[in-house]
């Protein structure tokens, strides 16, 4: 298994990050493809050993993937370079999209363009809600899941309760609480 | 605010989440409800814009960064996407596998299933500034249906939203 060199790592880091529409899991199924299958840079243990702590690690899951991955190739350089090559171009990008829409707003079919956009975000993050919820809904963890999310939704918005506190009593039920796969 | 506060802030939302929009709460709680620094139509622009390019899901901050400062801000919201990042490199070094453990799991779920609550109660003011008429309305439900419903990318489905907002725009002159 031969190591990359910091070009060739550069280079591929920047062409999944930033050509891989859909967020992060085709993102990710792209570098596993092209680092395990196809490069052969890391093993298939390390590889899933990143993905595996990259889901538990707070944060953008495919920016730790990145930093995991880069880490195990060039240390901190490989790091430093996985996170910016993903991140950098991306950001650019959307940092242009958002001036344009500051310039642009004041125009009606700009606004009226925004306001479909808008409209479909609040779709998006209700659906966002159930891609989160989605995994969890096994057997034996459904009633588990159920209670998590409508507490949660019921201490912020009827209680306005801020969201940390009603993290951290989430994770301390999640340690208490054993799932069905626990069983 | 100053840029590095709103670095803080950020970051205090992005330490806090573990995947997808789930920094969302936190972050409107402190900018939006708190702070006054952005509004919840700016804070829907910022999610609709981050899903029109490449790129994580977590852009948004960015893009929020930018609403609230100018340029240092955005660079102060992308700092803040990716600094968590780097904590997997200890957890990889010093936890290792036993970061999998069932109890780890069990935590990292549970908070999980509490962020998807947050972000629904996050998303009802976010939902009155944006959902004002039926046209809205149907154009929400559509991107619902088709995110949770099909493989159907992102771009496409806030692509098409724009294009059906346009559409109204031009029907109702």
């Amino acid at each position: 298994m031969s190591g990359p060199s910091t070009g060739g790592f550069a280079a591929l880091f920047l062409r999944i990050g930033n050509l891989t529409f859909g967020g992060g899991d085709p993102a990710l199924a792209a570098f596993q493809r092209e680092l395990v299958d196809r490069r052969q840079w890391l093993s298939p243990e390390l590889c899933s050993l990143a993905y595996s702590l990259a889901r538990v690690t707070p944060g953008t899951n495919i920016l730790a993937f990145c930093a995991a991955a880069g880490w195990q190739l060039l240390r901190w350089r490989g790091a430093l370079l996985g996170v910016l090559a993903v991140s950098v171009p991306s950001a650019m990008l959307a940092v242009w999209l958002t001036w344009a829409y500051e310039s642009w707003k004041s125009l009606a079919l700009v606004n009226a363009v925004v306001g479909g956009t808008v409209a479909a975000a609040v779709g998006m993050m209700a659906a966002g809600a159930l891609w989160l919820v989605r995994p969890f809904l096994g057997r034996g963890n459904r009633l588990r899941a159920l209670v998590l999310v409508t507490a949660s939704a019921a201490l912020a918005g009827l209680l306005a309760i801020p969201p940390i506190p009603i993290l951290a009593m989430a994770a301390l039920t999640g340690l208490l609480w054993e799932d069905g796969e626990d069983a | 605010m100053n840029a590095f506060l709103l670095y803080l802030l950020l970051l205090k939302a992005t330490i806090t989440s573990f995947s997808g929009l789930s920094s969302l709460p936190v972050l409107r709680g402190d900018l939006v409800v708190r702070h006054r620094v952005l509004t919840d139509r700016q804070l829907n622009t910022a999610v609709a814009v981050a899903r029109i390019g490449p790129g994580p899901i977590g852009l948004y901050v960015v893009s929020v960064g930018y609403f609230v400062a100018g340029l240092p801000g955005a660079v102060a919201g992308w700092l803040a996407m990716i600094t968590p990042a780097f904590l997997i490199i200890p957890m990889l070094r010093y936890l290792g596998r036993r970061a999998e453990s069932r109890h780890a799991r069990r935590t990292i779920q549970a908070v999980i299933l509490a962020s998807a609550g947050l972000v629904i109660s996050a998303m009802a003011p976010l939902a009155r500034d944006a959902v004002t008429a039926p046209a809205p309305l149907a154009i929400s439900a559509a991107s619902f249906l088709l995110l949770a419903a099909t493989r159907v990318d992102t771009a496409w489905v806030i692509l098409g939203a724009a294009a059906a907002g346009l559409a109204g725009s031009l029907l109702a002159r």
